[in-house]
């Protein structure tokens, strides 16, 4: 099959496959789209443009390849949406142009408009990007004006065309890194791509069969589910349904080190942080993505993308000893393939030996110095809720202890000396353990402020007023003062008859304490609660946090919280998942 | 003897209609996407309807500039009507939208050298609103094209917006989530008070715990900006405008406030914002 001229008829019969084969795969184009906004649309916006097109090139059938083109152009335009879109019909509007007064065109003018349209969009686009369905379509223009000098088949220079696109869009990710990150092409590029398939399976005849087979290696990472086209059936694959939006923000951070750990409890010591395994995960999310941590009896599987593999590190070791340790910087590849920016980096597998010998890691790829963390925070909780929101609120390692069980000096160095960190706070939240806190501080080397909060509401209001971007001294005075404007209550049981502050207690009864001070002591435990928060609201406040602690039960929970609605019908009410033992009920009012 | 300024803006200016027609401001609408149904913002769909709509909706409809032609179409009328006449186009943040870029295609598009200006407003809803309706009422009274430049720029200085959302989702599903995606996921009902920063992209300025303790700070951030100052205000809504009108109310109290005018959220702004969206833009006098 060859053809020395296309005219207007060959050229409709080629954007209608072109078309049909977008509208296809509208949807695996949108799975792909997480540039320049991750919002799932580009396939929809590509494929409404191009049905635009479409309606006004069926409207005006002409034999003449420069009238058909330019009513594929207007319609293009006039239906031009997303920026896929756009640019789609600026390629055209190019293409459409040079060809404008030619009846047929050959291979030559064929290439040349391509690159004309190519010339038009660049023009067109105020920050034109690599990596986009710009370079695409660039990378199979030069290509085929070069290709025109060796052939006058238009057959064979379009095949070459969707070839050198494909291939153009395979390297997509090499040059836009938000793309590399989530592991996709480009969706815009994508799109182009099933176009100029269809040109290509219409000027050869080879219409369906088979095409999608072309793409499925690209694609298949990020396809959300086989959309339609019987023809690829055998072929189905299953894949978790995450699609490439879902796995990124839409500021495009790139987690470039690639690690993969273990990390061993047996090995770890007696004193080791109590492993939450979503906490954990949580923590890791803050500075990562591709997150597996399998946690089986004593040994922790860890996999993670992080900017920051020491801090990944320094997270993990409180939990045990850390085995078969593996970094590699996957940025290294798409640096190399930048012809510009090649850097003679050979390895960056580092040994476990290499990395724990220094007390804190710290990698250096070229032009691009890593620091410290400007602040890491520390905080003393117990239950598994508590210690949940302490880490989902910048706080980095989360000892366990309380009225009970108190984290010794020692235990707030090892931490302290684990955190990658210039300036460290510590929330000791409980009145007993500040001192040890403040030791630490002491025969710490460190910059170690510690916010002497004495309870749990007290440390939570803390780490809400800590602001990464702010200076240490602020965060420190906007710490302390959010930890005193909170009223703190608890409610437990009393394990012995006594009497203080003129508060009769009877063993067994439920005493509720407002900051130091027993304010009531009921033998039920709403009684209790009721007077607590009675006391608690004398000066008024516009937010309640009720934190249920392992005692509480949910009729129990659910009954305090109609009454606070009916009593205060002001006041917002928050009730979280605490988890510690003891104490049924913590409260803080704001 | 040129002709009077011409005021090109887009459809997620959220300027109520009156006053569009009043200062002939020319409006170019975003469209809205639920399936396989295109609407126009708030030209074929009621902000009401759209709203009872988007509580329903499985999945979040998508959004889309308007095309180029579209643009050309207004721009090409505006000149048949007097060819003399410079244009002014302002619209949505180019870092939340690619209404600007489109506007910057048609633009090239014109077959005769014309006297075009269009501005990235790097903001959104009213915030340039308030920019375009000053400007439209500049070209009325015969103001220069220089002169509106320079006083759409102040105006640009001399206010601030600040938003609450109900739920980041909206904006995190449709990837305008910015540098406010910090605080997705968290259990603790942690409000973000959410602003544009100087390239227009969503930011939290700060975090506080409930809503009320949000318009608080608010407030505190605009007194910090505005102090006793006379200003202008203007709140506008999605879904549910009593959000909004306590927080004017506590603006009313604290504020020099010389006027108060309201407005409703179109249907593009009001996806990513999603409902019970509330916001303030204020301005000095």
């Amino acid at each position: 099959m060859s053809k020395r001229f296309i005219n207007g008829s060959d050229f409709a019969a080629m954007v209608l496959l072109g078309a049909e084969y977008l509208q296809r795969n509208a949807e695996r184009v949108n799975a792909l789209n997480v540039f320049p906004v991750p919002d799932g649309d580009t396939g929809t916006n590509m494929n409404l443009t191009m049905t635009s097109g479409v309606r006004e090139l069926r409207s005006k059938p002409s034999d003449h390849i420069g009238k058909a083109a330019e009513a594929l152009s207007k319609g293009l335009l006039m239906g031009a949406r997303g920026n896929s879109g756009v640019i789609l019909s600026q390629l055209f509007r190019g293409f459409s142009r040079s060809l404008a007064s030619l009846e047929e065109a050959g291979a030559t003018k064929v290439a040349a408009a391509l690159q004309h349209g190519v010339d038009l969009a660049y023009k067109a686009v105020v920050k034109p990007v690599e990596g986009t369905i710009l370079t695409v379509a660039k990378e199979a223009a030069k290509h085929a004006v070069q290709y025109a000098r060796r052939t006058n088949d238009v057959v064979e220079l379009m095949q070459e065309v969707h070839q050198k696109a494909h291939e153009a869009l395979q390297r997509t990710p090499d040059l836009l890194p938000v793309l590399k990150q989530v592991g996709v092409v480009d969706s815009g590029g994508q799109g182009l791509v099933f176009i100029y398939e269809g040109f290509v399976h219409s000027l050869t005849g080879m219409e369906g069969g088979g095409y999608r087979d072309s793409y499925s290696m690209q694609t298949e990472a990020a396809t959300p589910e086989e959309v339609t086209a019987p023809s690829a059936a055998p072929a189905l694959r299953k894949h978790e349904p995450l699609s490439a939006q879902s796995r990124l923000s839409t500021e495009a951070i790139e987690f470039l080190y690639d690690m993969e750990f273990f990390i061993n409890r047996k090995l770890g010591g007696p004193k080791l942080a109590f492993f939450n395994e979503s906490a954990y995960k949580k923590a890791l999310e803050k500075d990562g993505d591709s997150i597996l941590v399998i946690a089986e009896e004593d040994i922790i599987k860890v996999h993670v993308h992080s900017r920051k593999p020491g801090d990944v590190l320094n997270l993990s070791l409180p939990y045990g000893e850390l085995t078969d340790i593996h970094i590699l910087n996957m940025r290294e590849q798409h640096r190399d393939l930048l012809e510009h920016e090649l850097s003679d980096v050979s390895t960056a597998d580092y040994s476990a030996a290499e990395l724990l010998a220094g007390q804190s890691v710290q990698v250096t790829p070229p032009g691009q110095v890593f620091e410290r963390a400007p602040y890491g925070i520390i905080a003393v909780a117990m239950g598994e809720g508590i210690a949940d929101i302490f880490l989902e609120n910048d706080v980095d390692t989360v000892l366990s202890g309380g009225q009970t069980m108190n984290p010794s000096t020692e235990d707030f160095v090892k931490a302290i000396e684990a955190l990658s960190a210039e300036h460290i706070y510590i929330l000791p939240n409980n009145g007993n353990i500040i001192l040890a806190a403040e030791q630490a501080a002491e025969l710490s080397e460190r910059n170690v402020t510690v916010i002497p909060t004495r309870t749990v509401p007290q440390g939570l209001a803390a780490v809400l007023a800590f602001k990464e971007e702010e200076t240490a001294e602020r965060n420190s005075a906007w710490m302390k003062s959010a930890a005193e404007q909170v009223v703190s209550g608890q409610v437990t049981k009393a394990v012995r008859d006594t009497s203080i502050e003129g508060v009769d207690i009877r063993e067994g009864d439920f005493i509720g304490i407002k900051e130091k001070t027993i304010v009531v002591s009921d033998p039920s435990l709403a009684g209790a609660c009721r007077g607590l928060i009675g006391s608690m609201m004398e000066n008024g406040g516009d937010l309640l946090t009720v934190l249920t602690g392992e005692e509480a039960d949910s009729a129990e929970t659910a009954s305090l919280c109609e009454w606070i609605a009916e009593q205060y019908p002001e006041l917002e009410l928050e009730v979280q998942k605490g988890g510690q033992p003891l104490y049924p009920y913590l409260f803080a009012v704001e | 003897m040129l002709g009077k300024v011409r005021i090109v803006t887009d459809s997620t200016a959220d300027i109520p209609s009156e006053v569009r027609e009043r200062l002939g401001i020319s409006t170019v609408p975003l469209k809205v996407i639920f399936g396989e149904e295109t609407y126009l913002d708030t030209v074929t769909i009621d902000p009401e309807v759209f709203y009872e709509k988007l509580a329903q909706a499985s999945t979040l409809p998508t959004t889309s500039q308007p095309s180029p032609v579209e643009f050309s179409d207004v721009y090409q009328r505006l000149l048949a009507e007097d060819a003399g006449s410079p244009i002014i186009s302002i619209h949505l943040s180019a870092a939340l939208s690619g209404t600007y870029q489109s506007a910057v295609i048609a633009q090239s598009m014109l077959e005769e050298e014309a006297d075009i200006t269009i501005i990235d407003s790097k903001s959104a809803s009213y915030g340039f609103g308030l920019r375009v309706v000053r400007a439209a009422e500049m070209a009325q009274a015969g103001e220069s094209k220089e002169r509106i430049i320079e006083a759409i720029e102040q105006l640009e200085r001399d206010s601030r917006l600040f938003f609450l959302v109900d739920s980041l989702e909206n904006l995190q599903k449709g990837g305008r989530i910015g540098k406010a995606s910090a605080f997705i996921g968290s259990i603790l009902n942690i409000k973000p008070i959410l602003s544009l920063d100087q390239e227009g992209i969503v930011t939290a300025v700060d975090k506080v715990r409930g809503s009320k303790k949000a318009m608080l700070r608010i407030i505190e951030l605009l007194k910090q900006s505005f102090g006793d100052e006379p200003v202008s205000v203007t709140m506008a809504w999605t879904s549910h405008r009593q959000t909004a009108e306590e927080l004017g109310e506590l603006i009313q109290r604290e504020f020099n406030v010389q006027a108060m005018d309201w407005t409703r959220v179109g249907t593009v702004i009001g996806t990513h914002a999603g409902l019970g969206t509330s916001a303030v833009f204020m301005r000095r006098l």
